[in-house]
């Protein structure tokens, strides 16, 4: 089995066929195109999305539903088309939909308006953005109490 | 801002060396030739705005690690205990 090196656990075993391919890449990180999603139980329901190619590029992600479970998805026919995928507006068996999550000093936040979109049948990943800008890319997660308590 | 009508078919010049020309008007979509310099980065506003968020998320991560990873779960944790536990492909 291969190993890989990631950003916060070490060298990790994989299955080849788990890896996601984004034929596009992720705006802003064009040149990626491999990742590994990493899951464990204590850290749910956050996933690890740790890039083959690169060791210190890990993003962390989680399910749009586990943000909101009355998200609606949206998707364009062209990015469907790098899925090869038919019209979804829901996140579907099948399709896994993550939130790109951002961590600062004062809040958390989860990317909404692009979600990373995935093909589970065939692995392959897209980060669509909605062509309707009806949900916010800073969406926050932390209620403010819960930063004043910190 | 300025505000220019143009009908299809139309063409602006912004400076020397950038043209954008009106292709197509649809019904709520219209299709735009943008003629610019290799060195003009041309990218819709929300594919601009997503690039900042992804390297916002990148090197948010290590402001994760640098406060404890795991605290920084348990505080995200806690703020999103009230949601359902969503299956990863639910």
């Amino acid at each position: 089995m291969p190993q890989i090196e990631t950003k916060y656990f070490g060298s990790v075993p994989y299955e080849a066929g788990s890896v996601i391919e984004f034929p596009a890449g992720l705006p802003g990180f064009e040149n990626e195109h491999r990742f590994l999603p990493i899951e464990i139980e204590s850290y749910r329901p956050l996933v690890f999305l740790q890039s083959l190619a690169d060791r210190g590029l890990c993003f962390l992600t989680m399910p749009v539903a586990a943000v909101d479970p009355q998200y609606r998805l949206e998707v364009t026919a062209e990015d469907l088309a790098v899925l090869g995928l038919g019209r979804q507006t829901t996140p579907a068996p099948g399709v896994l939909c993550l939130a790109v999550v951002t961590v600062s000093e004062d809040a958390i936040t989860a990317n909404l308006l692009a979600p990373l979109v995935v093909n589970l049948a065939n692995r392959r990943g897209v980060q669509a953005i909605r062509p309707e800008p009806s949900y916010s890319h800073q969406h926050r997660l932390e209620p403010a109490e819960v930063a004043a308590c910190s | 801002m300025l505000m220019m009508r143009r009908r299809a078919g139309e063409s602006i010049l912004i400076g020397a060396d950038i043209c954008i020309y009106i292709a197509h008007i649809g019904r709520s979509r219209v299709k735009i030739a943008i003629d610019a310099p290799r060195n003009v980065k041309v990218v819709a506003q929300e594919v601009a705005v997503v690039e900042e968020q992804n390297r916002a998320a990148a090197a948010s991560a290590a402001v994760a690690a640098a406060g404890g990873l795991a605290r920084t779960i348990e505080k995200f944790r806690q703020a999103s205990a009230r949601r359902s536990d969503m299956p990863l492909e639910g």
